[in-house]
């Protein structure tokens, strides 16, 4: 799967044997010699790719690089490299959502099978949030009596209870009902749920 | 009333015999009869003899009148006739206690004039020879000063002067106008048996001049006194023998003390002023009350006594003199004359040796001790070095690891490019390139490594105290970020030139950053380290570590760098401790402090290379 490889590390002759490496096996790379240069440049989120980070890093450190990459609501997932795997450092990044943990010297194969399932991942992560964006693109297009009758009718209420609720009669209940499942583009009470789910509406 | 008339006599009585004897004694008269008329030092020594211990003795109450009476010069019956009226009338009227007389002519006269002149008057001689003594036995009331004055012993002191003596030369007027030696004459056949005598007796001072100057070797002369110059002109005795010393072509033994002084050698002297005081003390014995018949004759006034620069001339030693001789004139050596003050100055300089040599002794124990000190602070440090390197170890498999791994990915790269059908060689160069570079990089870590665990002796050079500032900051990185703590450097501008060791200077930095991140181990976050390095003053570099830990509590800021103080449950103690020698040893200073802020900061100062 081709895409965009983004490498964080101090060390400039770590960076080019890196970018050589992950230029010959068909990746676009970016090379950053800090964090915050990174951060600088925000890289492009809608295309597939990842962040290769090294742990131990000047500045922002490799965890907190990540910590702000979350704030931003940037999907890359991160790949950490580090020169020694000290413990807590170790348990620090997995929590904070690390993809993969990687040990300097690595070997090639095992570097790529984490860059292809990060890739993977970040591809899952972007088409889920460009579906959802649909979604919510079609939610944006109810009335607010619309949006009213869509949280009570997903929460499984009948049309005559929605009617005592609003202060409505049925029939009224029943044309908003239908004008839901015409604008969300649904057939079916149970693919309304799901996408109530999907939109938080049930939390 | 009684009672006070009772008094007042007792006390009358016993005033009474003070008052008495308050009363005045009558002042004596003393008469000096002098048969010289000459004004040298011989009689001028006498006289001041005489003199001094009169004055002493009496004080004011003893009158001393003086005559000269020339009698060597002048002679015959009408003379003497005239000189007994003179004093006859002279005296008439001035009681005569004591008479002292001067010379034994003077003494014969004085005998034959006291029974017209000064009846039962006691007489005290001086300068009479021994053989004269028997003349006197039928003589009352004379006492005196005896000379044991002989030709013998002028022979004696030829002998010690000119060891291999074989002639002598008598010098001086005729015998029988001489006062002093005249009997001489007669001693000439015994004293002088086995030796040549020439014989200058009564000659001209011209003829005595050209023959003292024509004496053979071996030879001394015997001089007793010349007055005249046989041709009607009379010398002072000193002018005389002045004139012939001047011309002697040998040693001159003399009898008299004074002509030491004007060249003559020496020998057995008369003594004036010894024989001026001999002849004074008998008279005030005298004047007393005692009887003149009853003091017996003294002898002295002879003495055996040489002259040093006549000694040196003639080359004669000290050891050959007489026994009892006093050498005179001599040269005081420079040790003799400041005695004291050359032993005070030796034994300063004694003494300032010996503090040298203990300063230059504990100098060389302190100069071990330091050796030693320096040898276990050294050996401590390295154990301390390798119990960092494995508190460390993180940091130092980060920094092989990253040469590692780019050798590793490159080496791979570059077997892909080899395998593709057109592989691009240019590529695969710049790789191989970079896979040597890193392996160099590596070795240098290893290299870093060894040095730093080896035991090395402690040695200075210059170096830059930023770059060994920043190479520690550097290793430390790792062990921060995975201890989660932010360090951070500053330095100051341009290089710090020090003179160091900078293996043991970039151990202080680590023991005292990795002593910072273990005091921040228990906060939760905000754990930062900064480092700073300035110029203090224009001679030294002041470093700081801060940390944004507790701090040091305020009683234990001056224990901190005690060896074995710790607050760590796994610590030695001796990280700090290490640190404080290393500097130490570096001649800088090294303190804690709490910032007001929070936190500690540790301070060390070491002096800028001249």
């Amino acid at each position: 799967m081709p895409g965009h490889v983004h490498v964080v590390d101090d060390d400039a002759s770590f960076r080019t044997a890196i970018e050589r490496r992950l230029k010959l096996a068909g990746y676009q790379v970016a090379t950053y010699p800090s964090a915050q240069q990174l951060l600088d440049s925000l890289p492009d989120d809608s295309e597939p790719g990842c962040i290769l980070l090294d742990v131990h890093i000047p500045g922002l450190s490799g965890p907190e690089l990540q910590g702000r990459l979350n704030e931003l609501g940037l999907t890359l997932p991160i790949v950490f490299l580090t020169g020694h795997a000290d413990t807590p450092t170790t348990v620090r990044t997995i929590k904070a959502g690390a993809e993969d943990f990687l040990t300097k010297p690595v070997e090639s194969e095992q570097l790529l099978g984490a860059i292809e399932r990060a890739l993977a991942r970040h591809a899952t992560v972007r088409d889920e949030r460009s579906r959802l964006g649909e979604v919510r693109a079609l939610a944006a297009e109810l009335t607010p009596r619309e949006r009213q009758v869509f949280g009570l009718v997903v929460r499984g209420k009948l049309n005559k209870q929605i009617a005592h609720d609003l202060g409505t009669t049925e029939r009224t209940i029943k044309a908003h009902r239908h004008q839901v499942m015409e604008k969300m583009k649904t057939r079916s009470l149970a693919e309304l749920v799901t996408l109530a789910e999907r939109l938080g509406m049930l939390d | 009333m009684v009672r006070i008339c009772g008094w007042i006599i007792g006390l009358l009585a016993l005033l009474a015999p003070i008052c008495v004897s308050a009363q005045p004694a009558r002042p004596y008269s003393i008469l000096v009869l002098d048969q010289s008329d000459l004004r040298g030092p011989f009689h001028y020594q006498l006289w001041s003899g005489l003199r001094g211990v009169l004055d002493a003795r009496a004080g004011a109450r003893v009158t001393i009148y003086g005559e000269n009476l020339d009698l060597p010069r002048f002679g015959g019956a009408a003379y003497t006739e005239s000189l007994k009226r003179h004093l006859k009338e002279k005296y008439r009227d001035r009681p005569i206690d004591v008479i002292v007389a001067i010379g034994r002519g003077m003494l014969e006269h004085t005998l034959s004039w006291r029974a017209e002149l000064w009846p039962d008057t006691p007489v005290v001689f001086a300068m009479l020879d021994e053989r004269d003594l028997a003349k006197l036995e039928r003589q009352t009331e004379v006492t005196g000063v005896v000379l044991e004055n002989s030709l013998a012993g002028a022979i004696k002191a030829a002998r010690a002067v000119v060891p291999d003596l074989d002639t002598v030369a008598l010098v001086g007027d005729a015998w029988e106008r001489q006062a002093l030696f005249s009997h001489w004459s007669e001693e000439i056949p015994v004293a002088t048996s086995g030796l040549n005598v020439i014989d200058i007796i009564g000659q001209k001072m011209s003829d005595i001049r050209k023959r003292v100057a024509e004496l053979p070797e071996r030879s001394a002369i015997i001089y007793t006194g010349v007055f005249s110059d046989g041709e009607g002109t009379f010398y002072p005795a000193a002018t005389a023998f002045g004139l012939i010393a001047e011309t002697a072509n040998r040693p001159i033994v003399v009898g008299a003390e004074p002509l030491l002084a004007m060249g003559g050698i020496g020998g057995y002297v008369l003594l004036a002023t010894e024989i001026g005081t001999e002849a004074a003390k008998i008279a005030l014995r005298i004047l007393n009350g005692e009887r003149a018949g009853d003091i017996p004759p003294v002898s002295g006034g002879v003495k055996p006594l040489f002259s040093w620069p006549q000694m040196q001339r003639w080359n004669v030693s000290e050891s050959s003199l007489p026994e009892g001789s006093e050498i005179r004139f001599r040269d005081q050596t420079f040790l003799e004359r400041y005695r004291w003050q050359s032993m005070a100055v030796v034994a300063a300089l004694l003494l300032q040796a010996g503090l040298i040599t203990f300063l230059l002794h504990e100098r060389h124990l302190r100069r071990d001790a330091e050796v030693e000190s320096r040898n276990r602070m050294s050996e401590l440090a390295h154990v301390n070095r390798n119990a960092t390197a494995g508190e460390l170890s993180s940091s130092i498999a980060h920094e092989l690891n990253q040469p590692l791994g780019s050798i590793l990915t490159n080496a791979e790269t570059a077997e892909l490019i080899l395998k593709s059908e057109n592989p691009d060689l240019k590529e695969v160069r710049e790789i191989l390139a970079d896979i040597k570079r890193d392996d160099q990089r590596a070795g240098e870590v290893i290299r870093r490594l060894r040095a730093f665990l080896k035991r090395t002796p402690f040695e200075t050079r210059e170096i830059d105290l930023n770059e060994i500032m920043n190479e520690a900051f550097k290793f430390l990185s790792v062990q921060a970020s995975g201890r989660n703590v932010a360090l951070y450097l500053q330095t100051a501008p341009g290089e710090l030139r020090i003179n160091g060791d900078p293996i043991q200077l970039q151990q202080v930095i680590l023991n005292l950053v990795v002593n910072s991140m273990d005091a921040m181990s228990a906060i939760p976050y905000g754990r930062t380290v900064i480092g700073r390095t300035e110029l203090n003053g224009g001679s030294a570099v002041e470093i700081s570590i801060s940390d944004s830990g507790p701090g040091i509590p305020s009683d234990k800021l001056s224990q901190v760098f005690d060896p074995f103080f710790t607050t760590k449950d796994q610590g030695m103690g001796i990280g700090l401790s290490i640190a404080r020698s290393i500097i130490l040893a570096h001649k800088g200073n090294i303190w804690a402090e709490n910032q007001t802020g929070g936190g500690a900061t540790f301070h060390f100062t070491l002096p800028l290379a001249a």
